[in-house]
């Protein structure tokens, strides 16, 4: 499976990020305020390291520390070179660094992207070896809860499209005036977030056709409670349409647990997975009909654990056949109880059973479900939605005509904890909350630092 | 790439016996010198971080080793020609384009723009 998990990260991963790179702008898009405000606590004179730093917005913050930074992806390093600063390309899973070095840690919208347990696993050991004892570590990875919806499953693509890109909201723009938004609305340089605050993950059931437009959910920040002009409805109405382009998958884990009839399929599956990005199942059953909506979504919320389709422009209708090979697996079982049989795997998979005594902080102490009652007007990742708006009158025609599809593993309330708490002895979790549409914890290194007459000893070659 | 995050490098080349990836060995082919400002107290925070012998080796191979005393000397926090001395070294010497060999595989890790690549093959980790 572990070349398996490579190659799904290869592709909807790290190629994504080396070829949208250049659209990056960090000027615009801002550090959340929470790890700002951690990484200006750091003492001065700490050795803090950034992995999976991107564009490095993180690595300015705080100029009494040192900060370094590292990614996987070249094109995005070189960004963060461009504004001096300390970086390296390197990879998660194997850090080039000496054992206990850094005195903080932070991962941002990095840990989601690995497509297995083990990996994620992997690369929070992998960033507390690196660590001091004593010293803090902060991890921010999506949610499957948002602010008003969540993703129906955990794994899923996102697609990345040039013309979806939006200017995200820094703080300021929550009190900004409204004809600044408008005028951004002729903008045709668009930005993009980075990592995971790039959410065009958006719930396909939720229907822009509906009357919310006026509702405080969906009002744009800084424009709160303007009505929308026709012209707006009918973009969301086609972003609505385009955003049930993009699909959840089967997680690498589970497949791993369906192992039986599959043997001898298995490397087939696999290459057409990587090769396609389609099903990774062979493709027996429904194909989605593009040019319905309607039925696109009732279909997909019966068998959204199976259902894995590429996105193209709205123009050309390129579905491909969905597959749902695995009900063939199971014979007669229909489509409910396999449903249900994948949401428990899920649950095995994720440690649903865990008990997590790690704490939370107080404000936001709030489980999933109250979240979305809230109308809280700070930005979470999901807000990217209305913050394309700006695209203005951009018609789906000028939607590129290959979206990037990004790969996240979602992370269910509590699931970070019990990751940490169940495989990374050495860390124990001080606090965790929800922001912006992140689980975020902060935890710290346990143990004995190592002595240093050891390293006097140390014999240079 | 600095001088202080070359002292945190290793290799992790598959198969090495601990320790056997640090320090790199550094092969430059363009250096700069980017001025940084001096601050006493954030270098004495440094110098118990860093790995001195590794250190003097990556200042030396740079031509920079004569900066530097064997050890850090007691009282070094109140010294401040040895503090700027070092802060030359860590902060202001820079690889811009050059190698990083593993001492024990001698597997190279270029560096490009200043910017080091640790990638190692799937094969290799």
């Amino acid at each position: 499976m572990e070349h398996e998990a490579t190659q799904l990260e290869k592709q909807h991963v790290h190629s994504v990020y080396e070829s949208t790179a250049s659209y990056f702008n960090d000027l615009q898009s801002k550090a959340w305020p929470r790890v700002r405000q951690f990484l200006l606590e750091q003492k001065p004179g700490s050795l803090i390291a950034d992995i999976g730093c991107g564009t490095g917005k993180y690595l300015a913050v705080n100029s009494q520390v040192y900060n370094l930074g590292c990614d996987y992806c070249g094109p995005l390093v070189e960004i963060s070179k461009k504004k001096d600063c300390e970086v390296l390309v390197c990879d998660n899973l194997n850090l080039p660094f000496r054992d206990q070095c850094f005195n903080t840690i932070i991962s941002i919208g990095v840990i989601h992207h690995f497509s297995t347990k083990q990996r994620r696993i992997k690369a929070i050991k992998e960033m507390a070896r690196v660590l001091m004892p004593g010293g803090q570590m902060m991890i921010y990875v999506w949610a499957m809860e948002q602010k008003n919806r969540r993703f129906e499953k955990q794994d899923v693509f996102v697609p990345w499209n040039r013309a979806l890109c939006s200017r995200p909201f820094s703080e300021s723009n929550q009190t900004g005036d409204k004809n600044e938004l408008n005028a951004k609305n002729q903008d045709i340089h668009l930005q993009q977030f980075t990592g995971s605050e790039c959410a065009y993950a958006v719930n396909p059931k939720l229907d822009f056709d509906s009357k919310h437009s006026h509702s405080t959910d969906h009002c744009l920040p800084g424009t709160c409670c303007m009505k929308m002009s026709e012209e707006e409805n009918r973009f969301y109405r086609a972003l609505g349409r385009s955003f049930r382009l993009w699909f959840f998958s089967r997680s690498l884990d589970e497949s791993a647990l369906r192992k039986q009839p599959e043997k001898v399929k298995q490397e087939k599956n696999i290459g057409r997975w990587t090769n396609s990005a389609i099903s990774i199942q062979p493709s027996r059953h429904c194909s989605l009909d593009l040019g319905h909506p309607g039925p696109l979504l009732k279909e997909r919320s019966l068998d959204d654990d199976e259902v894995f389709l590429e996105s193209v422009s709205l123009g050309k209708a390129q579905w491909m056949a969905a597959s749902n090979a695995t009900r063939d697996l199971s014979g007669e079982q229909d489509i409910q109880s396999k449903h249900e049989e994948t949401s428990s795997l899920s649950g095995l998979m994720e440690d649903k059973d865990c008990s997590c005594t790690c704490k939370k902080d107080e404000g936001d102490k709030s489980p999933a479900s109250k979240l979305f009652k809230r109308t809280s007007t700070t930005d979470s990742t999901d807000s990217i939605l209305d913050a394309a708006v700006t695209v203005g009158d951009q018609t789906t025609g000028t939607l590129d005509t290959k979206a990037f599809m990004r790969y996240y593993h979602v992370f269910r309330e509590g699931e970070l904890c019990c990751l940490v708490e169940e495989n990374v002895h050495e860390l124990q979790i001080l606090s965790s909350c929800y922001d912006h549409g992140n689980w975020c914890i902060i935890a710290e290194k346990l143990g004995k630092s190592l002595q240093t007459e050891q390293h006097k000893n140390f014999k240079v070659a | 790439m600095k001088l202080l995050t070359h002292n945190l490098l290793t290799s992790h080349v598959r198969g090495l016996r601990p320790g056997g990836g640090y320090p790199l060995g550094i092969q430059a082919t363009e250096v700069k010198l980017s001025p940084v400002d001096f601050n006493a107290q954030f270098v004495a925070r440094m110098v118990p971080k860093v790995q001195w012998a590794a250190l003097l080796q990556a200042a030396q191979s740079l031509g920079h080793g004569s900066d530097l005393p064997p050890e850090p000397a007691p009282g070094y926090e109140s010294d401040e020609d040895f503090l700027r001395r070092l802060h030359h070294v860590l902060l202001e010497v820079e690889v811009v384009e050059g190698i990083l060999r593993c001492p024990d595989s001698g597997h190279e890790f270029p560096i490009t723009k200043g910017i080091p690549n640790m990638l190692l093959a799937e094969e290799e980790t």
